[in-house]
């Protein structure tokens, strides 16, 4: 879930109810690298991919 | 996105495209990370060249699988430096870039000269539009933000794009100065246009996209002074969030129209309709601060000040970094509801300290000034 670009301004100023959730630990189709963008952007200097970066939070 | 669009399997071919890189913001090791990618807004995904680490696309908001599949080929594309085949690309690759950079006004300046260069059936032009509607938002420019709400419109109409489109839209109407001209015309404009791509069918927008939009009308018929209106809205809301809670697939996938469901109940001053949702939540995702977090405002709510102090109880251990601080000023009410004032400024004093003790890019100002001025101010009372 999203907020709206008004609410997400304020990073989740969405009522009391603490903004727009996320799941953790769920089933992922692709190999994310959790928490470590120093080993993630090895990885693709080492593959000479691109990153792609996913920023969310457990709320 | 999370429980839904990177669980497809129709991502899976894409897994050698790139490196995957997922970062909780709300996590301390990633705090310098946020304030580099100069994050305003959950989701963002970032596209980043390894080489020397800018950032050659940016998008906020979810996407649907197939707004992501686009998404990926034209940063792929994006990634590779090769020079645009035209000018309208080449406006789109400096504006990506810019907006990487978090030159925002230069960004929307870029955005703006890509569509007016952009020739019918351009496949970037939602997503063209639907950062340059960030950008102007994110610099208070509401009356451009509805021109080009007006303007993308008929060019994205029956596309899952046009929820995004008509709800910015009429967001930036009902931003608009109270006494501006055209003000009320133009909230009407965007409130029927909204209301359009809400209707069955549909279009086939996320469910985030279109719960979203249910908010940007309960705002808009309060601002007109409509309660029955706003109402009926929240009902329209709870229901569609019901829907689409009763056709997940996973606990995780249930759980995440908790918040907005919870939002919705709120509305409708029926806060004992998400006790049955988080307590299952609460069951199926036991690591999970949310559900017991969100029990504490609903029975808050509800006034049942014993059930939401036990809730936080259990939500407390659970969380840390920003949201920590929500948690506990959920907990300072709990207490000022008992008419505990002690206890409720020390919850206060404790949210402020973790509040003061973020790292930068987690440190919110507001939120510290916010603090200290309510326990500056006399004991909370309790309410009702």
């Amino acid at each position: 879930m999203r907020p709206t670009v008004r609410t997400a301004l304020a990073l989740g100023l969405l009522a009391a109810a603490g903004g727009v959730a996320a799941a953790a630990d769920i089933e992922r189709a692709l190999p994310f690298v959790s928490d470590d963008y120093g080993k993630a952007l090895a990885e693709a200097r080492a593959q000479k991919l691109p990153l792609f970066i996913e920023a969310w939070a457990p709320w | 996105m999370r429980a839904f669009v990177f669980t497809d399997s129709a991502l899976t071919s894409r897994a050698g495209q790139f490196v995957w890189l997922e970062l909780n913001v709300d996590d301390e090791r990633n705090a310098a990370h946020r304030e580099r990618l100069s994050l305003e807004a959950l989701p963002t995904f970032y596209v980043v060249n390894p080489a020397d680490e800018s950032v050659v696309m940016r998008r906020v908001d979810g996407m649907t699988v197939a707004e992501m599949g686009s998404f990926l080929d034209e940063a792929r594309t994006a990634a590779t430096g090769t020079t645009p085949s035209s000018p309208v690309e080449a406006a789109l690759a400096r504006a990506d870039r810019l907006n990487g950079e978090g030159k925002k006004a230069d960004a929307a300046a870029a955005y703006r000269e890509a569509l007016e260069r952009a020739p019918g059936g351009w496949p970037p032009y939602g997503r063209a539009v639907g950062a340059l509607l960030f950008l102007q938002q994110s610099l208070g420019e509401n009356r451009a933000c509805l021109a080009l709400a007006r303007e993308a419109l008929p060019r994205v109409l029956g596309s899952p794009t046009s929820v995004m489109v008509a709800r910015t839209g009429l967001d930036c109407a009902v931003e608009l100065k109270k006494d501006e001209a055209g003000r009320a015309a133009a909230i009407q404009e965007m409130e029927a246009a909204t209301r359009k791509t809400l209707a069955p069918p549909g279009v086939g927008a996320a469910a985030d996209d279109v719960s979203s939009s249910y908010l940007s009308l309960i705002d808009a018929r309060k601002d007109a002074g409509d309660s029955a209106g706003a109402t009926k809205d929240a009902e329209a809301w709870a229901a569609f969030l019901e829907a689409q809670a009763g056709a997940a697939r996973t606990p995780e996938q249930r759980a995440v129209f908790d918040s907005h469901r919870l939002s919705a109940y709120l509305e409708l001053k029926q806060p004992e309709r998400a006790i049955p949702m988080l307590q299952e939540s609460e069951k199926d995702l036991p690591d999970d601060y949310n559900p017991p977090a969100r029990l504490a405002v609903a029975y808050l709510e509800m006034k049942k000040a014993d059930e939401a102090l036990a809730a936080s109880n259990r939500a407390l251990p659970k969380v840390a970094g920003p949201r920590r601080v929500r948690v506990l000023q959920t907990r300072s009410d709990i207490f000022a509801a008992k008419g505990d004032s002690a206890a409720s400024r020390e919850a206060l004093e404790q949210a402020l300290a973790c509040a003061e003790s973020l790292p930068p890019g987690q440190r919110s100002e507001g939120q510290i000034k916010a603090l200290r001025k309510k326990l500056e101010g006399p004991p909370a009372e309790p309410k009702g």
